[in-house]
C-alpha cells in the first residue's frame, strides 16, 4: 500500500454571506509512495492548496478519506509538517526562535532543542543569520526559515503550499535547486503545490495536474528526468515535452473559464 | 542577503555624538521655548499684560524652590501618587484578565463589548459626584476615578491585540500540533503585548487627569487640592508650579511606557 492514500475526497465550503455551498475539491483519488516528490499544479482556484491543507489536517473533509501510513487523517499530526505560502514567521522571534517553534510544540527542550534548530538553520544556509528577525530578511531567506522550521520536526511527509510563489523568478530558481539538494539528503515524501509549470516539472517525480469547477485531478504524469537535477535539465528534450503537455492542460482550463465568463 | 546586512548596521552607528549636533526640529523647538520664556518675562513690565494674572518665569522658578522646601510638597505629592498608583494598579489587575477573556471568547465579546464601548467613550469623570457620594472625600473616590479612567483603554487594547491575531500565525501553530494553551502563550500573548502597552500608555493620561480633577472637585490634600488653593488665592506662580509637576509626571511616565512599547514593537517596524 502506498504511504498516502486519498480516496474519493470531497471538500465543500459554505460561502459566508449567501450560505451557498460550493465544492472546492471533488472525487479526488490519489496514491503517493514513500519518498516521492509530488508536485500539484493547476491554475488558481483549482483546489490545489485546499487539497494540501486537507492532508495537513487543517481543513475538514466533506467526503472520502485521507490515510497516511494506514492512519486516517483527522487533524494536524507529527508525521506531517507544512511550509506555508507566506512564511508565517512570528515577527517577534528570531530566525532561531522561529525554527524552534515546531520543536517546542513537540516538547523538545534545552540543549537538544537549540542544537537541532541550529543544525536546520545551517542546512538551509542561514547560519550567520540565526539571530536576525524576519523583517530583516529577504523573501527568499524567509522561505528558507519556513523550510527549516518544517524540516526540524523531522516529518515523514513535507507539505509545501506554493512556498516560492511570492519570490522573483531568479530567486525562485535558486530556491528550487536548494530544495532539491536538501530533499536528496533525506528523501522525505514531499508534496509541493505550485502554479509554475517549470517548477512543477523540475522538482517532481510525479506531477498531479488539477482542473477546476470543482477541483479535480485531470492527470497524473510521471517525470523520469534523472536525479540529481540542476538548471541544465530545463533545456532538455523531455523537459520541453512535459512543459508542452502541461501548458495544453492549463490553457484548456483557462479557455473553459473564459467560456463561463462569457455565458455569465 | 545584502538587505539584511544593511538593516543591521546603522543601529550601531547612530549613537555616536549625535547629541552634539542637535537635529533641526530640536533646535527650532528649543528656540521657540526660549523665545516664549523671554516674552513671558518681559510682557508684564512692558505693560502688555497684567502680571498679576500671568506671573513670570522667574517668579515661577522661585515659587518652585519655595514649594519644594516649605510647602509640604512631599506630603501632597505622596497623597496624589498613592491615589494614582492604587487606582492604576487596580485597573491593570482587572483589565488585563478581562481583556484576555474578551479577546479570546467571542461570546464574552458579544456580551460585554457594547456597554464597554459606551463606558470607554463617556468621560468617566462624570461619575465623580457619585463616587464622592458613595465613597466620601478621602482618597477612595479618586482611586475609583483613576481606576475607571485607566481600566477601559487597557481592556479594549488587550482585547483588540488578542482578537486581531494574524490568522496565518494561528494556522501555522495548529499545523505543528499546538494546543490552545500553546497558541495562547506563544502566539496570542507575545503578539498582543504591543497593543497592551499602547493601552497602558493611553491609560496613564486618563489616570493623571482622574487624580487631579478628583482632587480639584473635592479633597483635603493632594496636588489637586493645592492647585485649587493657590487658584482661589490668585497665586499664579505657585499654581503653575503644581501644574508643571503634574504634566512632568504624566509626560515622563508616557515616555517611559512608549520606550518599552517601541522596544517590544521593534520587530514590527519597517
Amino acid at each position: 500500500m502506498a504511504q498516502i492514500e486519498i480516496r474519493d475526497l470531497g471538500i465543500d465550503y459554505r460561502k459566508p454571506k449567501s450560505n451557498e455551498v460550493f465544492s472546492a475539491v471533488d472525487s479526488v483519488d490519489l496514491s503517493i509512495e514513500k519518498g516521492e516528490f509530488v508536485t500539484i499544479v493547476g491554475s488558481s482556484g483549482c483546489g490545489k492548496s485546499t487539497l494540501l491543507m486537507a492532508m495537513a489536517g487543517l481543513v475538514n473533509l466533506s467526503r472520502g478519506s485521507i490515510r497516511i501510513d494506514g492512519k486516517e487523517v483527522t487533524g494536524p499530526g507529527r508525521d506531517r509538517a507544512v511550509v506555508f505560502q507566506e512564511a508565517s514567521l512570528l515577527p517577534w522571534r528570531s530566525v532561531r526562535g522561529n525554527v524552534k517553534f515546531g520543536l517546542e510544540m513537540q516538547r523538545w527542550s534545552g540543549g537538544d532543542l537549540n542544537e537541532r534548530a541550529m543544525q536546520m538553520i545551517r542546512l538551509v544556509g542561514l547560519g550567520r543569520f540565526s539571530d536576525y528577525h524576519p523583517h530583516q530578511l529577504s523573501g527568499g531567506m524567509r522561505q528558507r526559515v519556513n523550510i527549516a522550521r518544517a524540516l526540524a520536526v523531522d516529518p515523514d511527509v513535507l507539505l509545501m503550499d506554493e512556498p516560492f510563489g511570492a519570490l522573483d523568478a531568479q530567486t525562485r530558481e535558486i530556491m528550487g535547486t536548494e530544495l532539491l539538494r536538501i530533499w536528496e539528503r533525506h528523501k522525505k515524501t514531499a508534496l509541493f503545490v505550485t502554479h509554475d509549470i517549470d517548477e512543477a516539472i523540475f522538482l517532481a517525480d510525479k506531477i498531479v495536474v488539477m482542473g477546476r469547477n470543482p477541483g479535480h485531478i485531470k492527470e497524473v504524469i510521471n517525470v523520469d528526468l534523472p536525479r540529481p537535477r540542476d538548471e541544465a535539465v530545463l533545456d532538455s528534450e523531455p523537459f520541453h515535452d512535459l512543459r508542452k503537455r502541461l501548458r495544453a492542460h492549463l490553457a484548456e482550463d483557462m479557455s473553459s473559464m473564459q467560456l463561463v465568463k462569457e455565458v455569465a | 542577503m545584502r538587505s539584511a546586512e544593511m538593516t543591521a548596521e546603522p543601529a550601531v552607528r547612530q549613537i555616536s555624538f549625535s547629541f552634539l549636533r542637535p537635529s533641526r526640529p530640536t533646535l527650532v523647538g528649543a528656540l521657540a521655548v526660549l523665545a516664549f520664556l523671554v516674552l513671558w518675562q518681559v510682557a508684564p513690565s512692558m505693560g502688555w499684560v497684567n502680571g498679576r494674572f500671568t506671573s513670570r518665569p522667574t517668579e515661577v522658578f522661585f515659587a518652585a524652590i519655595d514649594i519644594f522646601r516649605n510647602d509640604n510638597f512631599l506630603y501632597h505629592a505622596q497623597i496624589s501618587l498613592t491615589e494614582f498608583v492604587a487606582g492604576f494598579a487596580l485597573a491593570v489587575v482587572v483589565s488585563i484578565p478581562l481583556g484576555v477573556l474578551l479577546g479570546t471568547s467571542k461570546i464574552a465579546r458579544y456580551l460585554i463589548d457594547p456597554p464597554l464601548m459606551a463606558l470607554y467613550i463617556a468621560p468617566t469623570l462624570v461619575l465623580l459626584p457619585i463616587m464622592v457620594i458613595w465613597l466620601g472625600i478621602d482618597m477612595a473616590p479618586k482611586i475609583a476615578v483613576v481606576f475607571l479612567g485607566a481600566v477601559f483603554p487597557i481592556v479594549l487594547n488587550t482585547m483588540a491585540g488578542m482578537s486581531e491575531a494574524d490568522p496565518r500565525f494561528l494556522r501555522m501553530a495548529r499545523s505543528f500540533g499546538a494546543t490552545k494553551f500553546d497558541i495562547f502563550t506563544r502566539v496570542l500573548v507575545p503578539g498582543s503585548l504591543p497593543a497592551l502597552l499602547t493601552g497602558i500608555r493611553l491609560a496613564v493620561g486618563r489616570a493623571v487627569l482622574g487624580v487631579v480633577v478628583g482632587e480639584l472637585f473635592v479633597s483635603q490634600a493632594g496636588i489637586g487640592y493645592q492647585l485649587n488653593l493657590y487658584g482661589s488665592a490668585m497665586r499664579i506662580d505657585r499654581l503653575l508650579v503644581y501644574a508643571l509637576v503634574v504634566s512632568a509626571f504624566g509626560y515622563t511616565l508616557t515616555i517611559l511606557v512608549r520606550s518599552v512599547e517601541n522596544k517590544v514593537r521593534d520587530w514590527r517596524s519597517k
